[in-house]
């Protein structure tokens, strides 16, 4: 009943006589598809969804939507109808096919809720509709084939104009269907190129020929791709097929650009991955070559710059890869190779934090090492604190007016003066470059400000240190004192000693 | 570590920039007409130390650095401003927390020094620990220029 509906709502076209064909055993099977496991679906799903008996647009949808597979929508599908319905919406296509591929892993262990949408006779074929929306999951049952998947690219290629001659051809054997379907990693990723380059090789494609993309990303089993729409069809193919996870399938390599361009700061233990790849091919000899890693040569090690996979000139920072090599003697399992170099990354830095923390030379082994970085801390943040404290006592007042002083000086510094820092751009102020004597002017300034009033002025700065900056603050602000410049007005004080400095003076 | 240093940027701006910009939230702070109470001694001192570490995270890079965004978020929330930070053009190493769990498993004496210094480190609950130290790092710097520039300031003012 289902079937002759399905024929009857679509426009005919001759495929009805591919999906008859009895050598598929892809034949629909009337079992409960929601109890059974996913494995039994994969055939009748590829039965139907290469040959249906809609037009070639529709065909190209119902691909699609069966490349989309939206496992909600599917399992919401109580019955014939309800696969229609996934089927015909041509526009949720694109967002059935993000949410998809959102959940392309778990689509494949995802009972179908096909049973509900095949009619109960299990007839061949003429389900294609509904089956096809339910193509996803069976993917991972079909077998792999070659041609299969030569068929399915060449398929998927087509536009919607042409679906019917392409389907025509390759359909004459059913099995091509399940070309779409091919699940897993390993087949379709091994083909994966042969996909890609028929696919760049496509014409534009509109709506049905997201389908394209869907073969690889799928068998990449790890399409985080959007699916925006036809235009970006090779840019998808390829990336999905850059997309050679763990797997370690040999075509990832063609996709290192792609893989990269995504994946910039993904996992080591990825990029350790293709790195072993690599080194399983030369044998594990000793001429190991390790990325970044100027290490003292351990006994028996080489360890040079690395060399990355591919042709490019080894530029980790470029790409984002660090590619690491298994040293002589050590185990190449990607973890442990991930976990090598995520060691030696801190290591690294445990050195040059080493440097800043005053007094840890001496002291060796991470654990301590780190006390002390912690202690360090600890006792910069209680140092802020105090001080701030000491602040808030000594100086109730603050009352030096900072804008004035702060723009004059910057354009008088700004002549003549060289940039020596680097000012981040998102600086609140267009900083000229300072010397450090505007740091003491400015304390000096302020110094005096302050202390006029209160204090005898005399002999007032005594400082212990006298060396470095500090020590030229003091000075600075000794000499002024000491030169008896010091007026009632501050104001004064300041333009005559200082180029321009505006001090307000407290009242 | 030549080369280790080509990878990890730590410059830090002269005390200059910090010096400038820990004056200006004062002045900011005298603006506010903050102080004019002296028994709100608590308070002077806690805004005091807010700006210093507002004006130390400006100082030393802004949004640039993960610590330094995580802090002047952090100040932002505090004054219930909406802080928006430009997208950075580098990506930053964001790990989420739960990958933290397979790191528990490596080195447990170095993970448990990295949770402490997660702890101190503003914005280091989202780091992994190589970033962190590397954060860490930058963070130490910093906070010992803008120790160095109160001190001076503490010591030009207090009379003696």
């Amino acid at each position: 009943m289902d079937v002759s509906e399905e024929k009857r709502n679509r426009d005919s076209s001759n495929y009805d006589d591919r999906v008859d064909n009895p050598t598929v055993d892809w034949q629909v099977s009337g079992s409960n598809p929601v109890s059974a496991p996913i494995d039994s679906y994969s055939q009748e799903n590829l039965i139907s969804a290469c040959p249906s008996s809609c037009s070639p647009s529709q065909m190209m949808d119902s691909f699609g939507q069966t490349l989309w597979y939206d496992p909600t929508s599917v399992q919401q599908a109580v019955g014939y109808g309800g696969g229609f319905s996934v089927q015909s919406n041509g526009g949720n296509a694109s967002s059935s096919s993000s949410s998809f591929r959102g959940n392309i892993d778990r689509s494949l262990e995802m009972g179908w809720n096909l049973p509900n949408l095949l009619p109960p006779k299990g007839n061949n074929g003429l389900f294609l509709p509904n089956v096809s929306s339910f193509l996803p999951p069976s993917m991972a049952q079909f077998p792999a084939d070659s041609g299969f998947i030569e068929r399915a690219a060449r398929f998927s290629l087509f536009s919607g104009g042409n679906f019917s001659d392409m389907v025509n051809q390759p359909l004459g054997n059913p099995e091509s269907i399940g070309l779409f379907l091919q699940g897993g990693g390993t087949t379709m990723q091994g083909h994966c190129q042969s996909n890609e380059l028929n696919v760049v090789g496509g014409e534009p494609h509109n709506d049905e020929s997201t389908v394209v993309k869907e073969p690889n990303v799928r068998s990449s089993e790890q399409s985080k791709l959007n699916v925006p729409g036809s235009g970006n069809v090779s840019e998808d193919t390829q990336s999905s097929g850059g997309n050679g996870q763990k797997g370690g399938e040999t075509s990832s390599k063609g996709f290192d650009t792609r893989k990269r361009k995504r994946n910039g700061q993904n996992s080591e233990a990825a990029q350790s991955h293709r790195s072993q790849q690599s080194e399983e091919e030369p044998d594990n000899n000793g001429d190991k070559k390790r990325n970044k890693e100027q290490s003292p040569n351990s006994p028996g090690n080489k360890t040079n710059s690395g060399k990355q996979q591919g042709k490019q000139s080894s530029d980790p920072p470029k790409d984002g890869y660090i590619h690491v090599r298994a040293r002589r003697g050590q185990a190449t399992n990607s973890h442990s190779l991930a976990e090598r170099v995520r060691r030696e990354k801190i290591s690294e830095r445990m050195k040059f934090l080493q440097d800043l923390v005053p007094g840890c030379n001496k002291v060796t082994g991470k654990a301590v090492m780190l006390d002390e970085i912690i202690n360090y801390v600890q006792s910069l943040q209680r140092q802020v604190e105090f001080l701030s404290m000491k602040l808030a006592t000594v100086n109730p007042q603050m009352d030096f007016n900072l804008e004035g002083l702060l723009a004059k000086d910057a354009l008088q510094l700004r002549a003549g003066s060289s940039s020596t820092t680097p000012f981040p751009p998102n600086m609140s102020m267009a900083y000229p470059p300072l010397p450090h004597g505007f740091m003491q002017q400015t304390l000096s300034s302020i110094g005096r400000t302050i202390s006029s009033p209160l204090s005898p002025i005399n002999g007032g700065f005594k400082r212990q240190e006298t060396t470095g900056w500090e020590g030229d603050l003091q000075n600075v602000i000794h000499i002024n004192y000491g030169a008896g410049d010091v007026t009632p007005d501050p104001q004064a004080a300041a333009t005559a000693s200082l180029p321009a400095a505006n001090m307000k003076v407290e009242p | 570590m030549a080369s280790a240093d080509k990878t990890i940027n730590t410059d830090v701006p002269e005390k200059d920039v910090f010096a400038i910009h820990f004056l200006q939230s004062l002045s900011n702070l005298r603006i506010q007409n903050l102080f004019n109470s002296p028994d709100t001694t608590n308070y002077r001192v806690r805004k005091i130390k807010k700006a210093a570490y507002v004006s130390m995270a400006r100082a030393a890079g802004g949004t640039s650095r993960l610590w330094s965004r995580a802090l002047l978020r952090r100040a932002a929330k505090g004054n219930n401003k909406i802080v928006r930070f430009p997208r950075r053009k580098r990506k930053v190493t964001w790990k989420i927390s739960s990958k933290r769990r397979r790191s528990d498993q490596r080195a447990p004496v170095v993970e448990d020094a990295a949770e402490r210094l997660r702890n101190l480190v503003p914005g280091g609950g989202g780091m992994e620990t190589s970033k962190l130290m590397e954060e860490t790092a930058h963070y130490i710097k910093c906070l010992s220029m803008q120790v160095k520039v109160m001190q001076c300031l503490v010591d030009g003012l207090s009379p003696k």
